[in-house]
């Protein structure tokens, strides 16, 4: 599996050449300019930063709705939201979090690194790219001007049916919920394929299969559980819109229909993305730990193998969301079995973490930090994963505040401190400033203690018989003290999260440079300029280890005889990312914008008339044209000519 | 176990007797109470060693790496050395998860092989966002209805038939069992058995729309001869009313928006898309558990259930004061 | 004059077919998707059959094994032209590819034309019961891709007609073929679920 790149020569390296080159590959990939040029963009750079900016606006009012809901619940019989608010308020907080925070984030991430780290100069599909980019902007701004306009859903982000079906919610808002789904499935699912294509064919030579960035990996794993685990969703909020729309009996007990077959098909998709969500912030933990121990990771093999087993067993433990339900006794224990061997290559994941701690030299700087702080939680949340997989107590703490907690501490604590500390690690990468150490300290400690006492506390709520999705409890019950410690643990976490966006502005505005390379990094986005040129890397690197920027030689060979007047890009093979053939790709265009226009337009007439499909298949179906019709612009051999 | 009851206490301080699930007072909440406070404690050891490891890797001071070394590289005894840690942790884990499965599936085999022949039978159908319950008895005459509250004999496994017509709920009374939806178009089974007398608080478990908050149930378990005592009574059609007032609040009844979904057994309110009203003054609570049942609850409910419980099914009634006052007369006779 | 090492790629072509070129991957990444989405439909029709009485419910007819299995047969003789197109543009033939296409888009607009029928003649609407919410939303599904892959091929041909004409162009062609086999073998599966499933014949 080792390759060594191939057919290496000499060039010339002289000065002028090496300018009159960037002079012409910056005129080639120079980014699109105005508001056309913005709107037409297809740079995965300038589209996975606009990902992460979105998806930390929906971030922000994912969490003032958690603010509300902590406001109404600190007290017993509070009046601070009514019934209807607070139903929207938890729903369209779940919704946003998981859908318009958490995977959009992690998959954008995805976007802006993962060409960066393998060497290549665009994802595979450009143009694809900025449709996902557009659909999520338009599915999240969907759900909002719902919200808005007192539409937003309120049968929970699960939406089970009888509830969220055509009799018991009637109007508009679960329909709005559907739609917005399918939005960032669709959008989900684009990226995913794009991710998978361009980390199988897109490589730097000799970046084999066991050199890829253990990011790189944990994006390839999590991109395939998107395209199987994704379709599950479409299908049930299809099928949830069409019992709404038309009447259709999939969910109806009294024709044939099943309740339960909801449960099935959202959990086939919900379980896994947790994992989706998840799989990249372990991703994001490897990557911070060399840099901030001076070591390779221990266990590469290790952990690459334990997110292909997560990726795996991820689909085998949706039941366990169903516990309750009634199910056969010999299902349910082979669901629990399936959900504690799931801890099995989280341990392993952990162990080698700490291993490498072990061996290391420890800087303790912010990314770092979050990273300490994603052990202490994490553990805590998986042995409550742990917990919840044993059927009988499940049957207890199910739909309660312990459940609340534990996947709080499973995705806050799992997945949002890797994630905070690695948009600290590569926000010099994105902008070109270093962020302020002092403020990422103190943003940590507020975060880290704000988390675990806001969440706390709500396991034993939980074994107090708190049900989650209450507005309010009785005073007799008891639950008011862990509560409003609860509440008080919230706003601390708030301020750290301020504190942290803070930092954020201010390294904008007055942040100090960062250089290529602050950290001394081992992956290749560290290579380049930051923020990195359009075109990414001059010349296109080669690889000889896992750690490139740690054992890059003197004379390592470059990829040179791209052509520089249009924009090729180098694909190799998939195994041992061998040079293989030339790919010229598309550059800036509208068309994308205006499909997912077209693909918003007909999900949102849909709601109110299946014609919607019609009408909105007619933009769509013209977007496409203009997208792929030929304009004889590629400087590609020409079989026939324009008639 | 005194340890376990003294770490219960440090962590909540008055939680045992309460609205809990490790304040059991029957054979299934206690064997789940059982698993949880296993798995309690491993969790927490697990916990602690992971954290002593993390510490450990704080605390060291590693060698520093010489010019001529590659960067990052591991030397072997290194290696050698945290494969083995590493393996071995691994398989410590894979043995505490085995355990802990070999519990859960132990557990569930328990707590699923409690019944009993002739056991009583409670029909619990889950609306939003009140509890009906029947008692089914094969005996003519021997069944009845009632609402939100459930008495049952103490020491004897019963019989919970669980089912819903609108949407899924959850049956839930902590203190003697994990919970169990009600889900339409399937109906569920569970066995409960109170080991204490007592009253049992319970809550709906499932999201179920506006006012899933304010569903609670109470479980009275009590001594066998004061259950049948209760029981009798229940079978009892409503009481007569003995003073004018009490004949006019009765009329009320019937004539009232409240005959349309309120059954009064005996008169001629015969609605059933609400509680049962025939012994409501037996009852502790009303409007599902929400609010002691009082006078002053019943006529501010009755006036304005929107404000206690905004969103229920219950409309407002306007009434002059006198019609008010009888009709509470009335429907406190109805023990 | 200053040298350094270097991996020089300009020999390399510009084109590639099959696994070797990232939109094969993209083609087979939205089969995998399509596919999945498919299965699940399946699954949840076996599911919901699990839980009926009778299934499917009382009343129902077979819309008739014979146009059902002819239909069948017009869908999958379409794969035929369709291979031949892929195999003409392995040449670069661009008039053999042009033919191959109008000959399976006749077949596949027959395709459509026959399955109006077929759902003329079912005895049920998409909103009597789940079975025919489950029968309509399969077939409207594959219908969609089947109008799609319609509308592909006439794209195709004006393209092949007009012009310009790119050698990557022969990449899509093959790709237009083998997504179109995947509708092909996925309504197999549903053929033999609505229309040979025993429960339904049983009841002829």
């Amino acid at each position: 599996m080792s390759a060594e790149p191939i057919e290496r020569g000499r060039v010339a390296a002289d000065a002028d050449a090496i300018a009159e080159d960037r002079r012409r590959l910056e005129e080639t990939w120079k980014f699109a300019s105005g508001l056309w040029g913005w709107l037409s963009e297809v740079s995965h750079t300038r589209i996975g930063k606009r990902y992460v900016v979105t998806a930390l606006g929906f971030f922000a009012l994912g969490g003032i709705e958690a603010l509300l809901m902590r406001i109404q619940l600190a007290r017993p019989e509070n009046h601070f939201l009514n019934a209807d608010l607070y139903n929207e308020i938890f729903t369209t907080h779940g919704t946003t979090m998981m859908f318009l925070f958490a995977v959009p984030m992690m998959l954008g991430l995805g976007v802006y690194l993962v060409p960066l780290m393998i060497g290549t100069r665009n994802l595979s599909f450009p143009r694809l790219n900025a449709l996902s980019y557009w659909v999520y902007l338009f599915g999240g701004l969907f759900l909002y001007a719902g919200f808005f306009l007192n539409t937003g859903p309120d049968a929970g982000w699960f939406a089970y049916v009888p509830l969220a079906g055509p009799e018991y919610s009637p109007g508009k808002r679960v329909d709005i919920w559907a739609q917005m789904i399918t939005f960032t499935e669709i959008s989900a699912l684009a990226v995913a394929v794009n991710l998978i294509t361009t980390i199988f064919k897109k490589r730097a030579p000799g970046m084999s299969l066991n050199r890829i960035p253990l990011f790189v990996w944990a994006m390839l794993v999590t991109s395939f559980m998107v395209v199987f685990a994704m379709p599950a969703v479409m299908l049930s909020s299809l099928m949830l819109a069409l019992d709404r729309l038309v009447d259709t009996q999939f969910f109806n007990p009294a024709q044939g229909g099943d309740a339960l077959l909801w449960q099935h098909l959202f959990w086939f998709f919900g379980h896994p993305e947790v994992y989706i969500i998840f799989i990249p912030a372990t991703g994001i933990v490897s990557t911070i730990l060399a840099p901030f121990t001076r070591r390779e990771v221990f266990g590469y093999l290790a952990l690459v193998l334990s997110l292909v087993a997560t990726g795996f067993i991820g689909f085998g433990l949706w039941v366990h969301h169903m516990f309750a339900t009634g199910l056969p006794q010999l299902g349910q224990s082979f669901f629990t079995a399936a959900s504690i061997m799931i801890a099995i290559p989280s341990g392993v994941q952990i162990f080698c973490w700490i291993a490498t701690l072990w061996t290391g030299r420890i800087l303790y700087r912010t990314p770092l930090l979050y990273v300490l702080g994603f052990i202490f939680t994490f553990v805590i949340g998986g042995l409550t994963g742990v917990m919840l997989a044993a059927v009988p107590l499940d049957l207890q703490v199910h739909d309660t505040f312990f459940v609340v907690a534990h996947f709080h501490y499973v995705l806050i604590g799992g997945a949002v401190f890797p994630l905070l500390g690695g948009l600290f690690y590569w926000f010099p990468k994105m902008t070109g400033r270093l962020l302020s150490e002092k403020m990422g300290k103190v943003s940590f400690w507020l975060v880290f203690l704000g988390f675990n006492l806001t969440f706390f506390p709500q396991h034993i709520l939980g074994l107090q018989g708190m049900p989650r999705r209450v507005y309010t409890y009785l005073p007799e019950t008891g639950w008011g003290d862990m509560n409003l410690l609860s509440t008080m643990g919230g706003l601390v976490l708030t301020l750290g999260v301020l504190t942290y966006v803070g930092n954020m502005l201010w390294s904008l505005m007055a942040g100090p440079a960062a250089g290529d390379d602050p950290w001394a990094s081992d992956t290749l986005e560290w290579a380049t300029s930051s923020p990195p040129p359009p075109y990414n890397f001059q010349y296109l690197p080669t690889v000889d280890s896992r750690y490139p920027m740690w054992t890059r030689r003197e004379d390592q060979p470059i990829v040179t005889g791209l052509r520089t007047d249009r924009r090729e890009v180098l694909v190799t093979d998939l195994l041992d990312a061998e040079p293989d053939h030339r790919d010229v790709l598309p550059g800036p265009t509208i068309w994308p914008l205006v499909l997912a226009l077209g693909i918003a337009a007909t999900f949102i007439i849909s709601i109110f008339t299946p014609a919607g499909l019609l009408i909105g298949a007619v933009p769509c179906l013209v977007a496409l044209i203009a997208w792929f019709w030929p304009r004889g612009d590629t400087d590609l051999k020409v079989l026939k000519e324009r008639a | 176990m005194p340890a376990m009851s003294a770490m219960s206490a440090i962590l909540i301080p008055d939680w045992v007797g309460r609205h809990s699930a490790i304040a059991s007072a029957g054979p299934q909440a206690g064997r789940i109470e059982g698993l949880w406070w296993l798995m309690f404690w491993v969790s927490t050891a697990v916990f602690v060693a992971v954290m002593v490891a993390l510490g450990g890797a704080m605390a060291r001071r590693p060698r520093i790496l010489g010019d001529s070394e590659p960067p990052h590289a591991l030397t072997p005894e290194e290696r050698g050395r945290m494969n083995r840690l590493v393996g071995g942790a691994v398989a410590v884990t894979v043995v505490i998860l085995f355990v802990l499965l070999v519990a859960s599936v132990g557990t569930g085999r328990a707590i699923a092989s409690l019944s009993a022949p002739h056991a009583p039978i409670v029909k619990v159908t889950g609306h939003q966002w009140w509890w009906q319950v029947e008692y089914v008895d094969a005996v003519p005459g021997r069944s009845l209805t009632t609402a939100n509250e459930i008495h049952i004999p103490v020491g004897r496994p019963v019989l919970f038939r669980l089912q819903a017509t609108d949407v899924i709920h959850s049956f839930w009374v902590p203190n003697l069992h994990g919970k169990r939806d009600m889900i339409p178009g399937h109906d569920n089974e569970i066995w409960i058995q109170a080991d204490r007398p007592g009253v049992y608080r319970g809550q709906c478990a499932e999201f179920c729309g506006f006012q899933h908050a304010h569903m609670g149930l109470l479980v009275i378990a009590e001594p066998p001869a004061q259950y049948e005592a209760w029981y009798k009574s229940q079978l009892q059609p409503a009481a007569t009313p003995v003073t004018a007032r009490q004949e006019r609040g009765r009329q009320l009844v019937q004539s009232l928006p409240c005959a349309l979904c309120h059954n009064v057994q005996g008169s001629q309110a015969s609605g059933k898309t609400g509680p049962d009203l025939t012994h409501l003054a037996s009852r502790r609570t009303i409007a599902a558990g929400t609010l002691p049942n009082t006078r002053g609850n019943l006529a501010g409910w009755i006036l304005d259930p929107q404000t206690v419980k905004p969103g229920n099914h219950m409309p407002a009634n306007t009434m002059a004061s006198d019609d008010l006052q009888a009709l509470l007369d009335y429907l406190e006779i109805l023990k | 004059m200053r040298q350094r090492a270097a991996l020089d790629v300009s020999h390399l072509p510009t084109t590639a077919f099959g696994s070797r070129a990232p939109l094969w991957w993209g083609a087979v990444g939205i089969m995998a998707i399509e596919g999945t989405m498919f299965a699940i439909m399946a699954a949840s029709y076996f599911y919901l059959r699990g839980d009926a009485a009778v299934w499917p419910p009382t009343g129902t007819l077979h819309p008739g094994l014979g146009i059902t299995t002819l239909n069948l047969v017009i869908l999958l003789a379409t794969a035929l032209p369709m291979h031949l197109a892929a195999k003409a543009a392995l040449k670069d033939d661009l008039s053999g590819i042009r033919l191959w296409l109008i000959v399976s888009t006749v077949l596949m607009v027959a395709f459509l034309a026959v399955r109006w029928m077929i759902l003329q003649r079912l005895t049920f609407l998409w909103n009597s019961h789940a079975y025919g919410s489950l029968v309509w939303t399969t077939a409207g599904l594959h219908t969609v891709h089947v109008v799609t892959g319609v509308i592909e091929n006439l794209l195709f041909i004006t393209l092949l007609t007009k012009g310009p004409v790119e050698d990557k162009h022969m990449l899509d062609v093959r790709l237009n073929s083998m997504y179109w086999y995947f509708v092909v073998v996925s309504w197999v599966f549903f053929y033999f679920i609505f229309f040979l499933d025993p429960g339904l014949l049983a009841r002829r």
